[in-house]
């Protein structure tokens, strides 16, 4: 095992009596990694994060965090966590101040590190003006906050966070990506979250995993383009055209668009009286828009907008757990052990990630987060 | 400090940062007021130098009330909030957990049994001197109450890491301690090998001896017993959860 692997599931598998929670997980964090552990509700994100942190034993498999087995060592692998669970539950007859302090006291810190770190910790959540206040007078953004204070005190390698900006309001959860993201810059981190928007701006890479099992891991654009389609989007002007032409209906348009090679499929989107839209999808490895373009040139037609984007990461998602809403209405559970081919897709999913590089955080969307600088009005 | 002594402190302080200690003090103290002096006649009709009427409502009151009261929420209200997991998931084992916990409530109930003192202290020692008090029974009376109050604490802890819900926590240690209390009762009524059964497992039996002044190895080790099995199996438990 290499020594940058922070965070090693190997063939977790869980069952709660006949239900299978996890069914051989397999992944890898490295050093400095965000990753987006993401999901649709019940597809097993907590459960695997219970067994990192040896809340609950795996019925089978094993996982290694920062070296040290969750079976054999399970002390140390607490100590090289800071972890948050769902709902970020706190000692409400506590103040924020007591439970830092309780937490640090358990975690072995004396005095002198306790206060150096509180108050990094104060500054990076935001606590400055809560920590003598009893937790349970603060709203849930603030217990998110002591909570991700919790789980940094003891400056860990390792941090994992199970939906950690579920029930917050968007100014909160704003906060607290930022938070992450700058915590994440020296560290490893492993987030939950069945918040999409969420890990486009905080992670760059993503495990997806769909009723126990992982579907797809890898960096975020490589996970967009799994379907292998490039999305286009062309705006053509419904009132004028250009060098005398006329403007041309939307008929004509969308059957010029349907007869370029490599399209695959042609929709009209809803606009306004002054434009036609178009929504092609062509395939992976080549491009479009220059046919696009020659045929406007060739027509005469205003082109006023054209752009190609990657599959959303949406409608991946949604491809890739769709059989999880099918089970919720009453799929038989036996369904699920008989499709062994879809466990070699998740396999194959695997296979295909496994090239990925260590890769630092992204910092281009971090810094216009940055600038607001919300420190101060905590 | 280890980790169970810290978890003892959280326990103990959390009780002190709500109402419940204050309240469960108070009206414990009321009430073994009133049962000490006025019950049957009372403390005055007994008309001798003994407090032994303050070991048998003492631990009474704290297998019908004050226990249940205490222990109901140790692991239950942790379960079901979810804090459970927050306080596991630091670096402690399960055992310091139960242990911790186990400390923390001890604690308090020790602290009321303990502050039952001021009865032989006020009444025999100073302002007033109601006669000569024989310090024996008084010594191995609190001896046996505290042995009781380990027993009791660690069965209550066993049953709240049972359940999710401190009310269903609180009626099951109810009857099971207000049973092991009454059974020294019906061993009075039923004869025979049943009796010399119940006296075995009542608590009331058992702690008989201690105010009488008898210290009997027997008896110390049933109550140290009762809290060692207790614990384990609230270990258990707690452990249970990894694989349930």
């Amino acid at each position: 095992m290499a020594t940058d692997v922070m965070i090693q599931a190997n063939g977790l598998t869980k069952r709660f009596g006949v239900v299978r929670a996890l069914d051989k997980v397999n992944f890898e964090v490295k050093r400095g990694e965000v990753v987006g552990f993401l999901g649709p509700n019940g597809a097993g994100k907590s459960t695997t994060m219970r067994i990192l942190t040896c809340f609950i034993s795996p019925t089978n498999g094993s996982a290694k965090v920062n070296g040290h087995d969750v079976f054999d060592n399970p002390l140390e692998v607490r100590r090289s966590i800071g972890y948050l669970p769902q709902r970020a539950p706190l000692y409400t007859d506590m103040t924020v101040w007591e439970y830092l302090k309780f937490a640090a006291e358990i975690r072995g810190l004396d005095d002198g590190t306790f206060r150096k770190r509180l108050k990094k910790v104060v500054e990076v959540c935001g606590l400055a003006q809560s920590l003598g206040k009893d937790i349970s007078t603060l709203s849930h953004g603030y217990r998110q906050r002591v909570g991700l204070g919790q789980a940094l005190i003891h400056d860990p390698p390792i941090l994992i966070l199970d939906e950690p900006t579920s029930d917050l309001d968007p100014n909160e959860k704003a906060e607290v990506l930022r938070y992450i993201k700058e915590i994440g810059k020296d560290r490893t981190i492993l987030l939950s979250t069945h918040n999409l928007a969420e890990v486009e701006e905080a992670c760059a890479r993503a495990i997806i995993v769909s009723k126990g099992r992982v579907v797809a891991d890898g960096p975020l654009d490589q996970i967009r383009g799994k379907t292998g389609r490039l999305r286009y989007v062309v705006a053509i002007d419904e009132q004028h055209a250009e060098a005398g032409n006329k403007a041309p209906p939307a008929k004509q348009v969308q059957e010029a668009l349907e007869r370029i090679g490599g399209v695959k499929s042609v929709r009209e989107l809803p606009t306004d009286e002054s434009a036609h839209k178009f929504e092609l999808s062509g395939s992976q490895d080549s491009d479009l828009r220059a046919e696009i373009f020659r045929l406007m040139v060739a027509k005469g037609w205003t082109l006023l907008e054209l752009r190609r984007d990657a599959q959303s990461l949406d409608t991946v998602f949604r491809d890739l757990t769709r059989g999880d809403e099918k089970l919720d209405r009453g799929a038989n559970w036996s369904a699920q052990d008989a499709d062994e081919e879809e466990e070699e897709d998740a396999a194959a999913a695997e296979a295909g990630a496994d090239d990925d590089e260590d890769e630092e955080d992204d910092d281009s969307d971090a810094d216009d987060a940055d600038d607001q600088e919300p420190k101060g009005k905590s | 400090m280890p980790p169970v002594l810290i978890i003892a402190k959280r326990e103990f302080r959390s009780y002190f940062d709500s109402p419940l200690a204050y309240i469960v003090i108070c009206l414990s103290f009321f009430a073994l007021g009133l049962l000490f002096f006025l019950l049957n006649g009372g403390f005055w009709q007994v008309d001798r130098a003994t407090i032994s009427r303050l070991f048998e409502y003492t631990p009474m009151g704290l297998s019908f009330l004050v226990v249940p009261v205490v222990t109901m929420r140790l692991i239950a209200e942790e379960r079901r909030s979810g804090t459970l997991e927050m306080l596991i998931t630091l670096p402690v084992k399960d055992s310091d957990v139960v242990l911790g916990k186990f400390i923390g409530a001890l604690g308090l109930v020790l602290v009321l049994v303990l502050s039952t003192l001021a009865y032989p202290i006020i009444m025999f020692k100073w302002p007033w001197n109601l006669g000569p008090l024989d310090l024996g029974p008084v010594g191995s009376g609190y001896f046996g109450l505290v042995l009781f109050s380990a027993a009791a604490v660690s069965v209550g802890l066993l049953i709240s890491a049972l359940t999710e819900s401190q009310a269903v926590a609180f009626f099951i240690t109810f009857f099971v301690l207000g049973g092991l209390w009454l059974f020294g009762d019906l061993a009075q009524k039923a004869g025979g090998a049943l009796a010399i059964v119940l006296n075995y497992v009542s608590f009331q039996s058992r702690l008989s001896n201690f105010w009488r002044g008898l210290i009997d190895s027997r008896d110390v080790v049933f109550f140290l017993s009762v809290t060692v099995v207790s614990l384990m199996v609230a270990f258990r438990a707690l452990e249970r959860r990894k694989w349930a």
